[in-house]
């Protein structure tokens, strides 16, 4: 136990003096989450302007506009900031982009007796996303709570929408959880560097004539950069949480083991580095052909979706995509690209891969 | 000496073998408490190779090696807790300072001396507090040294402790190695200087190609080796071995490098008529020195090689 307590205490004040680890663990994450995160917060907070033809029907048209103002985000900014005007200006400035829709409003839509209906048109271009993920819904919802009130028809279940914004997913939602899984590669990929570094300036060696156990330094060092994985998840989450209002929805426990499940796969990947490679001087470009496939193609930035077909089987056997897979189901529930079994069943047999090879290989002097 | 009345280290028809090569082949010697006890040999004689079983880092493929009256084998860690390990790569944790190395290496042993007196031992009073890598390689290779002390062990281990010190600093080193023996500790020691083996060991082994070819005192190696003294120069166009032997009382002849060493019991007779020949072949004879045989006479007679190839 005091053996344990020195390898750890070692190997803590060693890590607090290299700038690169550092960097690597705590810097590194949160510039690329700041980065990112305002580079595309835009999109998340994203208003519309809507144009409003009234063909007869001021009362409806009357409704409508205020049903769209009342829509506040985050801020008390308005999402929708409504012209109204005729339908054949407002279809031209749709055409021309300066308006993200426009609603037409037809006449007699006032005089309506109980049962009639009528439909308002909604004019918008459904090649972007955002309208297609953000925009009809909200006017969708707009609209229903109009026809609620008109027809004074009050359900027998009520449902309270407490905001339009809480199952919306936001980049930020999507980035901070790849983010995340990034961080557990490069920690413990990382990892296998001081072990080749102390191996060839035989360190490991002078350890090997005291009465230290290897596994007490094994141990050691396994334990202190579990500590230093969960810190580092713990800031990013947490820097998450204060610029960008990311809340972890999931449970904090499965969060655990996921992140430990994750790391105990990279820091395998890290020693097995160290069971193949020698030296410092290959060791470096070693954990970089490792981490950077993993880092572009694992669906750490953008959606895996989103990749060229021909690079699909790597990104099928990459561990980081199920870690990142797992972590975005826990972390804020998203679309499963995989089942939460099948992620932990890959990340577990990428473990025992790397740990059988690491032990057939692996040499301490 | 009666080694085996008060015998701290044994070993016997130990067998190394790496690949084909046989490193160590029936190594056997025992080593008494109190003695200083040196390995000599060449570079790649199986020094290192029966260190490091000594020391448990290693396993034989055959034979035994007992410390302290355990099985090393057996009770590895036991012996790793009564000895100290000084290896010939000074190397430690680069990231840490003196003083927390030292309090590192304390809390691996259940006995550990105070870290003053390391710091002392390795003469690093004014750096304690400086980071292993922004050392000198003299402070690197005295802290390793001083580290063989920290479980105030009962055998040393010393694997070329002053190499790479000012000649200062290796006095300084002879001197603690000569407090700890005065204290009844052993220690065993493989170095590359004559002088430094001549001075502290008491008894030598010199080894080559995985055996002990001599075992014995400084003195008495020199006394049953070489009767006789050495007559060293050098000389354009090396007459050949056969010219050289059949001087008169030519005893043995050496080469190294560009040297040429004679051995005879009767110096006059030797260079008259090592001087005859010479004029004769109208040779040119040069850096003519005569003085008695050393423990690195001893050494190149009996290996055939200096020791720093």
């Amino acid at each position: 136990m005091r053996a344990f307590g020195a390898v750890f205490v070692a190997r803590y004040k060693q890590f607090i003096r290299d700038r690169a680890a550092l960097f690597f663990s705590f810097i590194f994450p949160i510039i690329f989450i700041l980065l990112f995160g305002w580079a595309f917060q835009n999109t998340d907070t994203q208003t519309f302007k809507i144009g409003l033809a009234d063909e007869g029907s001021p009362q409806i048209a009357g409704a409508i506009t205020l049903g769209l103002d009342s829509v506040v985000l985050k801020g008390d900014q308005k999402m929708f900031k409504t012209q109204i005007g005729e339908m054949e200006d407002l279809r031209a400035s749709l055409e021309d982009g300066d308006l993200d829709a426009v609603i037409d409003v037809p006449a007699g839509m006032d005089t309506m007796g109980p049962g009639e209906s009528d439909n308002v048109q909604v004019f918008y271009d459904a090649s972007r996303t955002i309208n297609q993920q953000t925009l009809t819904p909200a006017l969708y919802q707009v609209i229903s709570r109009i026809n609620q009130e008109l027809g004074k028809y009050t359900p027998p279940i009520g449902m309270e929408q407490k905001s339009v914004q809480s199952h919306e997913l936001r980049y930020i939602d999507f980035l901070l959880p790849g983010i995340l899984g990034m961080t557990l590669m490069f920690i413990g990929v990382q990892g296998g560097l001081p072990v080749i570094q102390q191996r060839q300036a035989h360190i490991i060696k002078r350890l090997g004539s005291t009465p230290l156990r290897r596994s007490t330094l094994v141990l050691g060092d396994l334990v202190f950069r579990m500590i230093v994985i969960l810190a580092s998840a713990a800031l990013i989450i947490l820097v998450g949480r204060l610029v960008f209002d990311f809340q972890m929805i999931g449970n904090w426990l499965s969060l655990c083991g996921i992140i430990l499940l994750g790391s105990l796969v990279f820091v395998s990947l890290g020693y097995l580095i160290a069971a193949l490679v020698k030296t410092q001087e290959s060791a470096i470009p070693a954990i970089q052909i490792v981490n950077l496939p993993m880092m572009i193609l694992s669906g750490t930035f953008f959606s895996i979706a989103n990749m060229p077909a021909f690079v699909e089987p790597l990104v099928k056997i990459l561990p980081l995509t199920y870690v990142n897979d797992a972590l975005r189901q826990i972390m804020v529930a998203g679309t499963p690209m995989h089942s939460m079994t099948t992620d932990i069943a890959v990340l577990a047999a990428w473990a025992v891969a790397c740990l059988a090879v690491t032990i057939r290989f692996f040499k301490w002097d | 000496m009666d080694v085996s009345a008060s015998k701290v280290i044994g070993v016997t028809n130990l067998v190394k073998t790496y690949g084909s090569v046989k490193a160590i082949n029936q190594i056997s010697f025992e080593v008494a408490q109190g003695e200083v006890f040196g390995m000599l040999g060449p570079n790649g004689a199986g020094k290192t190779t029966t260190v490091e079983i000594m020391e448990g880092l290693r396993t034989a493929d055959s034979g035994s090696a007992t410390v302290l009256g355990m099985d090393v084998s057996k009770a590895t860690r036991a012996v790793k807790e009564r000895i100290g390990v000084q290896s010939q790569s000074p190397a430690l944790f680069p990231g840490l300072k003196v003083r927390e190395i030292i309090n590192f290496f304390r809390s691996l042993y259940k006995k550990s001396v105070p870290t003053t007196q390391i710091i002392e031992l390795a003469a690093l009073q004014e750096s304690r507090d400086v980071l292993f890598r922004n050392l000198s390689g003299g402070q690197q290779q005295r802290l390793s040294v001083a580290l063989a002390f920290v479980n105030d062990p009962e055998i040393i281990f010393l694997d070329e402790p002053t190499t790479g010190l000012d000649p200062q600093a290796r006095r300084a080193m002879w001197e603690v190695i000569q407090t700890f023996q005065r204290a009844g500790k052993t220690v065993v020691l493989t170095t590359h200087y004559m002088e430094e083996a001549q001075r502290l060991c008491d008894r030598i082994a010199i080894m080559d190609y995985g055996q002990i070819i001599a075992l014995d005192s400084p003195q008495r190696l020199i006394d049953s080796n070489i009767r006789e003294s050495a007559i060293q120069f050098k000389m354009k166009d090396y007459p050949g071995d056969q010219a050289l032997t059949s001087l008169p009382d030519v005893s043995k002849v050496v080469r190294e490098g560009d040297d040429i060493i004679i051995y005879t019991g009767n110096i006059p007779s030797a260079i008259s008529g090592l001087l005859a020949m010479a004029s004769h072949r109208s040779a040119e004879l040069s850096e003519l020195s005569v003085r008695q045989a050393t423990l690195e006479d001893v050494f190149l007679k009996l290996t055939g090689k200096r020791i720093r190839d």
